[in-house]
């Protein structure tokens, strides 16, 4: 497609939103790594209510930190989503891919802000709340991030198939990116184990429903945020539409 | 690949698993039938074999016989479906769910997410075998039947390593 070349913006504006996507890893690390006690899981699925109430108030202003540096990250998400959508926009015709693409980056981007705003209430007063409400607040938190799959993997789906369906040399992305996303899937999907284990790899503090969809996750933002902007590149060969 | 990556760590926590409740996963494993899950090797390991003929064959340009030995790769896929179905049905029926122990929260989720990668399997078999139905195979089309054959063979793989660590150990 010429005219991409010609359109400094559109090359700008993906380049933001590549960057978006990055931002949002850093925050992440920042606000659920460093100080929020998202991951590595602080809570557990199986402690009692009140040692809930006790770690929490224990790391009460690391945890309203954290938050708000997390509510930050996922708001970059929509950004993050809408670059990829313009360049799958771009080797369409007529869009449809890209629309969908859209949807679920709306329902994303709410979902994770969601999160966000649980793990904020969980810390507003933790000593007024009855003590099984502020593990209820964790739980939702952690059923919004890792059971939420069909919203996640659906999204992951809709980049992948514009690829593979893409006539040759038509495709907006090159096709390993497409088996990126796809796998990607498979990674989410553990996370809807969370709903039958309160224990063990499979509950929400495990290594199995909780560490592998969320580094899974982060890796795949990381991966489409390089491959936005390999595809923008000056010099790249720009991918006839 | 990266789905081997992820097995690892499964085939590692049923490790684990093992070493720190030796006795209680020992007795577990005696109630598995071994022969269904040797079955259902022999039918993974024998859709492979179709499917991999069937690359042959395709390379060779030869679309007809290509095509049906996708589809015995699929009825072979079926049949895993049909007896991993019936196998948890009798467990269930015994009264051992995922909820029993260790033992049996490691069955039933891993060999879940293994089914779940064979149901995407069967589809991806389809598709390689409409990739093979067409009048001319290009380049195209051989990478998709190429590509899907590949994954096929990955399930096959991480199911023999699974049954070993399952059922045999």
């Amino acid at each position: 497609m010429s005219e991409a070349k010609a359109d400094p913006l559109f090359r700008k504006s993906i380049v933001f939103c590549a960057w978006s996507g990055l931002a949002a890893i850093v925050l992440f690390i920042i606000g659920g790594v460093f100080l929020g006690g998202m991951l590595p899981p602080l809570l557990h699925a199986n402690d009692s209510p009140a040692e809930f109430v006790r770690k929490v108030s224990e790391h009460l202003f690391e945890i309203r930190v954290g938050s708000v540096f997390l509510m930050l990250s996922f708001a970059l998400f929509g950004p993050f989503g809408a670059g990829i959508a313009a360049l799958t926009r771009r080797a369409e015709t007529s869009p449809a891919f890209s629309y969908v693409q859209l949807v679920f980056t709306a329902c994303g981007t709410m979902v994770a802000l969601l999160v966000a705003f649980t793990w904020a209430l969980m810390v507003f007063r933790p000593d007024e709340y009855d003590p099984t409400l502020v593990q209820m607040f964790a739980d939702f938190a952690y059923f919004l991030a890792v059971f939420s799959v069909p919203c996640f993997g659906g999204w992951c789906v809709v980049i992948a198939l514009p690829i593979l369906l893409a006539e040759e040399g038509k495709a907006p992305f090159p096709r390993w990116v497409a088996y990126v996303n796809l796998w990607a899937v498979l990674l989410f999907a553990p996370g809807q184990m969370v709903l039958f284990f309160k224990d063990g790899p499979f509950s929400w503090h495990g290594i199995v429903a909780l560490w592998i969809p969320f580094v899974a996750f982060f890796l795949w933002i990381l991966i489409m945020c390089a491959v936005m902007l390999k595809a923008v590149k000056p010099g790249a060969q720009v991918r006839p539409a | 690949m990266g789905d081997l990556m992820v097995f690892s760590v499964f085939f590692i926590l049923i490790a684990i698993g093992q070493k720190e409740h030796a006795a209680l996963f020992n007795a577990s494993r005696a109630q598995l039938d071994m022969w269904v899950g040797v079955f259902n090797t022999f039918l993974l390991l024998t859709g492979s074999w179709f499917v991999a003929i069937g690359v042959a064959r395709c390379r060779a340009g030869l679309s007809a016989g290509g095509a049906r030995n996708f589809t015995l790769g699929i009825l072979c896929g079926v049949g895993f479906v049909a007896n991993k179905a019936v196998e948890w049905g009798g467990k269930i029926s015994d009264g051992l769910s995922p909820a029993t122990n260790d033992f049996y929260m490691f069955f039933f989720v891993f060999t879940g997410i293994h089914l779940l990668h064979v149901l995407v399997g069967l589809v991806v078999l389809f598709v390689v075998r409409s990739a093979s139905c067409r009048p001319t195979i290009g380049v195209r089309e051989l990478r998709t039947i190429e590509s899907g054959a590949v994954f096929w063979h990955l399930v096959d793989l991480l199911w023999v390593v699974l049954f070993a660590l399952l059922y045999l150990l």
